[in-house]
């Protein structure tokens, strides 16, 4: 029993990095149809930085976001203006994931270059340390780290939400032609789109490397969940990958209990198949989802 | 070539300059092996054609429907793991053992591609990446029929008598001779009915689904057929390789390779794999001698990707084939124009006069 | 008239094929470089990529031996000279690798690579041109089962055999005190996972129930459910097939969940120096085995310590000392033998004699069985008092094994 509780609180601290993570996936895919290879390159990338400014300054690595997550929407926006801006519209889709595909490779490589293929880790004075609610040991790091990516989909919700800005994105997500009739200028809403998309990815990279070791090759094995999870919530729909991935992180960390680890990584790809196979456009997808 | 423009001019004289030009490229290939220095060239000339076979045998699907699988190691990898169990498990004839591991894989494409051609291309594309990855941990996790991390030793097709040269040298020819069957089965598609209905999905599915193509069956059929040939070049790979192991065949680095060589190439053209193929082979040879201490080769296969998408979208060969148009004659013929070339078209004459009918 | 455009390309496509074949085939000649007065040793190694970090080690011992060898006289008189390739931590990389060492490059011997999956790709090729084949790391059970005849193993003990004399120190205990529950993690890598289902094997013999076994891929980074279900089972002792970063982060992670065995071993990782601080410096107790210590009593090994010290400016450690052992024993058959020529009939003087005959080395003396297998044991270590002390076996001991760990 302690077992299931404590596999399940687990598996909502992990779910919820995977929430943040796939929102900004599928933000991309919401404004410009494009499948962002490079998101999980970025990701690690973020986690490289916080660790050199952890190592560098002896600060605690969550500072390093200041200097991050303005750099990673920039970067964002300069992706999504000079490059995939570039790209023909009627092979866009195809050719913007080969396009962001040679950006992940570029990023893996400079990593390695920079900084060779050894795993590394921020040593935090905290890296062991934990709390005991009711028989559940939970690790201090993984609070933060869910802290850190509850409190940024919170703070996405209410730009999509509450801002002008919020509802000229939400508009070029649902109708691009209409968004544009009505004046927004889509070309740079999907701008901003693309930089909070990779904001997300500094915010993760840090939570990121709170707890975890990185190596460059690393982010192949971060894509692949987070794909299958914006497909099953429905490619473009920011809710629903953020419940897909609760899901699919609870039923990762649940079925290590029987099942090991590398067939409990399983269940991605298994929940990937079934939702295509019985409901192409996702599980809360709307009316985008039904054409990719 | 395949490009329609061919089709329309005479035969005579051109056809045989065309099969004078066959014959060569023939010849180039078959007397490599004499030229070679060492067998160390003769194992790069070997890992060459296998990029090709694979190169081509992944431009079944993108080149004719322009879905982009940026996975296809997994039907090389599950071709040549089929191959090696085949042989292994219930001591095969290798060759059959090759193309059953095939048929095999071919028909595990089935399922796969059903699941991800049902909607359009992002979907196949994250199908695509993730299936390698899931079997790269199924393969890796389930030890007492793959061998697991430990690997699998492919049991060699020809006796202990035959000596590593010599064995380069045979499967040099067998690969060639695979890709010389994919290159006319290609060929043969694009001059059918069914090539022509691929093409118009690859230009405008929606279009092409409203005049009457059944679209979800004929991309299914080349993604199969593509899963097949890949398969073939896998297992034939595994054969003189000798040794499998997952991380290494389920590798999606491997898959991009295949992407590379045919995009740099130019997925239209039925040499274009080929070409790729020597141009990546090589300079992946030249990076490694060059740069060999240093993570450089995946910035420069980044790079190179990057660029041919940005500004080479459609391969050498059709960059390097409107470079040489303009050195002759406006032909008047009708030729293939992709949507995109076409919406070009038809902006340039909006603004300008309306001389360029005739173009099309 | 125009030429099509196909046939242009088809003779362009042609051209370039030839001219690329012209390239690579004006490679140099074999056998040319270096001439008669040096022998030149071929050698790839993981420099890049996911193994680059071990790589890098055995890129040193190598390299100190061949310094330490040309400073004493060379070998035949000969001085030796190394051709180190990168193999990007690939298996094709590595065995093209061997290809071009010995027939573009033509060198005389060759050296292993470094980790179990690149050695069996490798030892193919050198099989097949009939080399000698002595390797520094691959020490799974699965690379002896091959049927390699060329191959062996430089280091004391393969995979399975490292944790024998921890099995034999609690297999000397009262029965009452024994350990009676274990659980296991290892890392699904054919050297990692040797080790402790070695280790496995002896305790389940004792009747030592498994209570958790756990394999994790590679790439595993989130160790907290592995570790969630260790603690879960309350073992008493928990063995870890383990190499550096995976060991830090399930003991992290274990430590999160307040899990304490009373016994705890890892492989590799705790003899890493930089472990004690990357695990918050709650060592005390950690059990180890090791292939090799600075302080070993063997005749070569100060020598050994104190050239490398000098190079280096550290003392050596496990994947330096095998390298470095890879070098005296290649040297020890080419100098009892008096060849060192890429000829099939002096590699097969050279395998028949290792074959046969055991060499003194940095690890102790080594002989090896009919598949490379080396005849012996690893020695254990133990952080005792902050500092990792060989503990096992009795008579080598620094430091008296500590049975029940402290908290950490």
């Amino acid at each position: 029993m302690s077992l299931f509780v404590q596999s399940l609180v687990l598996g909502i601290l992990l779910g919820g990095l995977y929430a943040l993570l796939a929102a900004g996936l599928t933000l991309y895919f919401g404004v410009m149809r494009v499948v962002m290879i490079a998101h999980s390159a970025f990701l690690i990338l973020a986690a490289y930085l916080a660790w050199v400014f952890a190592r560098e300054t002896g600060l605690d690595p969550l500072f390093s976001m200041v200097a991050t997550v303005p750099l990673f929407f920039v970067l964002g926006v300069a992706i999504q203006r000079l490059l995939i801006a570039r790209l023909r519209p009627a092979t866009l889709t195809m050719m913007s994931v080969l396009l962001t595909f040679s950006i992940a490779l570029v990023i893996e490589g400079l990593l390695g270059y920079v900084f060779t293929g050894t795993q590394r880790r921020i040593q935090l004075p905290y890296g062991g340390a934990d709390i005991e609610v009711a028989g559940v040991n939970v690790a201090v790091v993984k609070l933060i780290a869910f802290g850190l990516a509850a409190l940024s989909l919170l703070a996405l919700y209410l730009v999509l939400t509450r801002t002008r800005f919020g509802q000229a994105l939400r508009a070029t997500i649902q109708h691009p032609e209409a968004a544009r009739l009505v004046g927004i200028d889509t070309e740079r809403t999907a701008g901003y789109g693309f930089g909070i998309g990779l904001a997300t990815a500094a915010v993760g990279g840090t939570a990121l490397a709170l707890d975890s070791t990185i190596y460059p090759s690393m982010h192949w094995h971060w894509i692949g969940p987070l794909m299958a999870i914006i497909v099953v919530g429905g490619l473009g729909s920011i809710p629903g990958a953020a419940i897909a991935a609760m899901l699919l992180g609870m039923g990762q960390a649940l079925l290590q209990i029987p099942l090991s680890t590398t067939w409990a990584q399983t269940i991605f790809y298994v929940a990937l198949f079934v939702t295509l196979m019985v409901r192409p456009q996702g599980f809360f997808g709307g009316r985008l989802a039904q054409r990719f | 070539m395949p490009s329609a423009s061919d089709r329309t001019r005479g035969p005579g004289l051109t056809t045989l300059l065309r099969l004078a030009g066959l014959l060569v490229l023939a010849a180039a290939v078959l007397s490599f092996p004499s030229v070679a220095a060492n067998p160390f060239i003769l194992s790069v000339g070997v890992v060459i054609m296998s990029y090709a076979v694979l190169a081509t045998g992944w431009n079944f699907v993108g080149g004719f429907t322009g879905y982009m699988s940026l996975g296809h190691a997994a039907y090389s990898g599950l071709g040549g793991y089929a191959t090696a169990l085949l042989i292994i498990e219930s001591g095969l004839n290798p060759w059959l053992a090759l193309c059953l591991g095939a048929l095999l894989t071919a028909l595990i494409a089935v399922p796969v591609g059903i699941a991800s051609l049902r909607v359009r291309g992002a979907s196949f594309v994250i199908v695509s990446i993730a299936f390698v990855l899931i079997l790269q941990l199924v393969f890796q996790s389930w030890g007492e029929f793959t061998g697991g991390s430990n690997g699998l030793r492919v049991p060699r097709p020809f006796g202990p008598d035959v000596l590593r040269p010599e064995q380069h040298e045979r499967f040099f020819y067998l690969h060639a001779a695979v890709l010389a069957i994919a290159l006319l089965a290609w060929w043969l598609i694009d001059r059918s009915r069914f090539g022509i209905g691929l093409k118009a999905i690859r230009e405008d599915e929606d279009k092409a689904q409203a005049l009457g193509i059944p679209t979800f069956t004929y991309k299914l059929v080349a993604f199969v057929v593509s899963a097949f040939f890949t398969a073939i070049g896998g297992g034939l790979y595994a054969l003189w390789f000798g040794y499998l192991d997952p991380i290494f065949q389920f590798s999606i680095l491997i898959g991009s390779y295949m992407v590379l060589m045919s995009l740099l190439g130019g997925i239209r053209s039925l040499y274009g794999p080929l070409l790729g193929a020597l141009v990546v082979g090589y300079s992946v040879e030249f990076f490694k001698n060059e740069y060999g201490d240093t993570q450089f080769h995946l910035v420069a296969t980044g790079l190179l990707l990057g660029l041919v998408v940005l500004f080479m979208p459609d391969g050498v060969i059709p960059a390097l084939a409107a470079l040489l148009r303009r050195f002759r004659p406006q032909a008047s013929s009708i030729r293939e124009v992709t949507q995109a070339e076409l919406a070009e078209q038809r902006e340039s004459q909006e603004s300008g006069p309306i001389t360029q009918g005739a173009k099309r | 008239m125009t030429v099509p455009t196909g046939l242009r390309l088809t003779a362009l496509a042609v051209l370039s094929g030839l001219v690329l074949a012209a390239c690579i085939s004006g490679g140099d000649d074999p056998g040319t470089e270096g001439g008669d007065d040096t022998i030149t040793i071929g050698i790839s190694l993981p420099l890049t990529g996911d193994f680059a970090e071990p790589g890098k080690g055995v890129q040193q011992g190598y390299e100190a031996w061949a310094a330490y060898t040309n400073a004493n006289g060379g070998l035949l008189g000969r001085n030796v000279e190394l051709t180190i390739l990168d193999d990007q931590s690939s298996a094709d990389r590595v065995a093209a690798d061997y290809e071009k060492l010995i027939n573009d490059d033509g060198v005389d011997l060759v050296f292993g690579p470094f980790s179990t999956r690149l050695v069996i790709p490798a030892a193919q090729v050198a099989q097949d041109y009939g080399f000698l084949f002595v390797e520094p790391a691959g020490a799974a059970p699965e690379v002896f089962a091959q049927g390699f005849d060329n191959l062996f193993y430089a280091a004391p003990a393969v995979a399975d055999d490292h944790y024998d004399h921890l099995a034999d120190a609690i297999e000397a205990m009262p029965a009452a005190e024994r350990p009676t529950t274990a659980a296991y993690a290892a890392m699904d890598d054919p050297f990692a996972m040797g080790t402790a289902y070695g280790l496995k094997a002896r305790l389940e013999a004792m009747g030592v129930t498994t209570v958790a076994d756990e394999v994790y891929p590679p790439n595993t980074t989130d160790f907290s459910s592995i570790a969630a279900k260790i603690a879960n089972s309350d073992a008493d002792i928990m063995v870890g097939g383990t190499q550096y970063q995976d060991a830090v982060n399930l003991i992290l992670a274990l430590q999160q969940l307040n899990y304490q065995p009373r016994m705890t071993a890892f492989s590799t990782a705790p003899t890493n120096p930089e472990f004690p601080q990357a695990i918050g410096d709650k060592t005390e107790g950690i059990l180890s085995p090791t292939g090799y210590t600075p302080e070993a009593a063997y005749p070569s090994n100060q020598e050994f310590v104190e050239f490398y010290t000098e190079e280096y400016g550290t003392a050596p450690g496990e994947d330096q000392a095998n390298a470095w052992t890879t070098g005296q024993v290649v040297a020890a058959a080419v100098e009892a033998v008096e060849c060192a020529e890429p000829e099939p009939e002096c590699q097969q003087q050279l395998i028949d004699w290792l074959r046969d005959n055991e060499v003194e080395t940095v690890v102790g003396p080594l002989s090896w069985d009919a598949e490379g297998r080396p005849q012996g044991a690893h020695l254990i270590q133990q952080y005792v008092d902050g500092r990792i002390r060989i503990v096992l076996p009795a008579d080598q001991a620094e430091a008296e094994l500590i049975l029940d760990k402290p908290v950490w």
